[in-house]
């Protein structure tokens, strides 16, 4: 338990040392009301990963993704994130809930994009993107507009930067989502169903921009429908249902032959 | 674009020229409201009561005019704006974590919802019963005082005779603000709630505190769903000054007309002359809010064009007569197809 915190037990079966281990959760437990929604998820990304979670709806996919950056609160396990236990401290063999600001820090540092954007409505996309830059990480403005539209750019919405996310397509207003995580220099970057949400034409465009981030090496934990973004992309894929992970590994070998029934089913339907 | 052609080769058939739905029950009401129109005109003229030329000559006196600016105007402006303040800091107190302000902000709002303004007035009017002079100071000084053996201890830092201060427009002010800021704290409450949860989940996962989150993210989102309703409050306010005769301030629209029917005995028509003067004023902000409306709130959350539209004008506010022009009527620029429509 208390070895926990100190990450060596969990490098030795794989020779890549070099990788360290930049997510990490331990038989995660969550539940809503009488719903069991998470029933012990086990997790682990290493830094420059891209690792998608596939799942039927209501597999708790994306409650678990919510649950990396405090949004969901955990009621049994741990996660960690860049070796930093998330939402508690452990000090005296006990967990200490930390304050309100103290998680706002560690959510500095992993960025989410939301199934439905989630843009502010009334700020143009620069203003969208350079927010927190400001008033949390307390960058000069002139330097957050300045990477602002740098990060915009890349993301290919070089001219919309003064644009309302009201006149922008779902495609775009992604794209600008991804920036305005971005802007924060994340660790790792967590997407919650991006493409879910986007007519299909629109789906290629945020999937290219995340292709660009994983060749960056961001680690990348993505819940998505895409299995061709997860064979092509993933580094790893974990399939959930019912609360708990049914089966991970790569990507090609998972989606090729998939050892578990419940996998199978579920792919046979999505393929 | 062939089958658009395709389309439009064929010949446009007869336009439709069919007979309207009669409405005979139209017909009958207008001429119940004829006949009634007719015998309140025959009222408002025939009957001595009136005395119009005697409302038209008093209801216009200086004191009056005096009453109307320095009593109802401004003591509508100023309950507002310590309404609408402290009615903000009420709303987000109850929607807090803390459960020592959300007890405290539950108490407030349901003392002054309940007890209605006319009461509230007039307790406030005579509160100088209660105490004769306002001081402040260290709490319960004498008690303590007394405790250590010294008599008639006073750690005062400063106090105010009570009937220089709460008499009158200050009494007044007092009531209509704490009960405004009571109401305008539901109304606050109302429109922060109505914000999509995702805009503070998405604040909150870029790093951003409570307090940034709701001044950066959710408040001036939930402007558009709050003004509207301020606008009624407004309206509301300017007729409750009305109420200021009991606490009593004397130098108030109501209480002047009241006093000039009482001293000259023709009571009706100053009445008649209150209701002129008070509808004047609430047409005055009924075109004010109409405005208002148009600019921040109209059917938002009815359509999503409607939304839309809003967008398109606080994007191009700064030039804002492209926005007061462009969206009389239907406005069929396109903007409908925001999200689907335009790939990129």
């Amino acid at each position: 338990m208390t070895g926990a915190t100190i990450p060596e037990q969990a490098t030795p079966p794989e020779a890549e040392a070099d990788a360290t281990v930049m997510v990490r959760a331990e038989n995660v437990h969550k539940s809503s009301g009488h719903l069991e929604v998470l029933r012990g998820v086990d997790l682990e990304v290493r830094a420059g990963e891209v690792c998608c979670v596939l799942g039927p709806s209501g597999s708790g996919k994306s409650t678990f993704l919510r649950c990396i950056n405090h949004l969901e609160k955990i009621d049994g396990g741990r996660i960690w994130v860049d070796d930093e236990l998330v939402g508690y401290r452990e000090r005296g063999g006990r967990l200490h809930e930390l304050r309100e600001k103290e998680v706002a820090a560690q959510r500095r540092s992993i960025g989410m994009v939301f199934q439905r954007f989630n843009l502010f409505p009334h700020m143009t996309a620069l203003e969208n993107v350079i927010e927190a830059p400001i008033r949390v990480r307390r960058e000069s403005r002139a330097e957050a507009r300045k990477r602002g539209t740098d990060l915009l750019e890349r993301v290919g919405l070089a001219d919309k930067v003064n644009t309302y996310p009201g006149k922008l397509s779902g495609g775009q207003q992604q794209r600008v989502a991804i920036a305005r995580a971005l802007a924060m220099r994340p660790k790792v970057m967590l997407f919650d169903e991006p493409t879910s949400a986007l007519d299909p034409e629109l789906v290629g465009e945020v999937l290219d921009v995340m292709k660009d981030l994983a060749r960056d090496g961001m680690t990348m934990i993505v819940v998505t429908h895409e299995i061709g973004f997860a064979r092509e992309v993933g580094d790893s894929l974990v399939f959930m249902d019912g609360g708990v992970v049914v089966e991970s590994g790569l990507p090609r070998e998972v989606i090729a032959n998939p050892k578990h029934e419940r996998t199978r089913a579920f792919l046979a339907k999505v393929l | 674009m062939s089958t658009e052609e395709a389309t439009t080769v064929r010949a446009r058939p007869e336009p439709i020229k069919a007979v309207p739905v009669r409405h005979p029950g139209r017909w009958v009401t207008i001429a119940v409201l004829a006949v009634l129109t007719a015998m309140f005109l025959h009222v408002l003229l025939t009957n001595d009561a009136f005395q119009w030329s005697f409302m038209i000559d008093n209801m216009f006196r200086p004191p009056i005019i005096n009453g109307l600016v320095q009593g109802t105007v401004l003591m509508t402006v100023s309950a507002m704006v310590i309404g609408v303040g402290l009615g903000v800091a009420i709303a987000v107190m109850r929607l807090s974590t803390n459960p020592i302000l959300r007890t405290v902000s539950w108490l407030y709002t349901w003392f002054f919802r309940a007890v209605p303004r006319l009461v509230l007035l007039a307790v406030f009017g005579n509160i100088g019963i209660l105490w004769s002079r306002l001081e402040f100071g260290v709490p319960f000084d004498t008690q303590i005082g007394q405790l250590f053996g010294i008599d008639g201890m006073e750690l005062r830092l400063f106090g105010f005779d009570s009937r220089d201060v709460l008499t009158g427009f200050m009494a007044g002010l007092l009531g209509l603000a704490l009960s405004e800021a009571a109401y305008m704290a539901e109304i606050v409450r109302a429109g922060i709630q109505s914000v999509d949860p995702g805009q503070g989940e998405a604040a909150g996962a870029l790093g951003m505190s409570r307090g940034q989150t709701l001044r950066r993210v959710v408040l001036p989102q939930a402007m558009r769903m709050i003004i509207p309703p301020t606008g009624n409050e407004t309206i509301a306010m300017l007729k409750d000054t009305s109420l200021l005769m009991y606490v009593p301030v004397s130098m108030e629209l109501f209480f002047q007309l009241d006093a000039v029917g009482k001293r000259t005995f023709q009571i009706f028509p100053m009445y008649v002359a209150a209701c002129l003067w008070y509808l004047l004023l609430s047409s005055i902000l009924l075109i004010g809010q109409y405005f208002l409306e148009r600019h921040f709130g109209k059917g938002y959350g009815q359509t999503e064009r409607a939304r839309f539209r809003l967008r398109n004008l606080a994007a191009e506010t700064g030039g804002g007569a492209a926005g007061a022009g462009g969206t009389v009527g239907g406005t069929p620029d396109g903007t409908g197809s925001g999200t689907g429509g335009t790939p990129g």
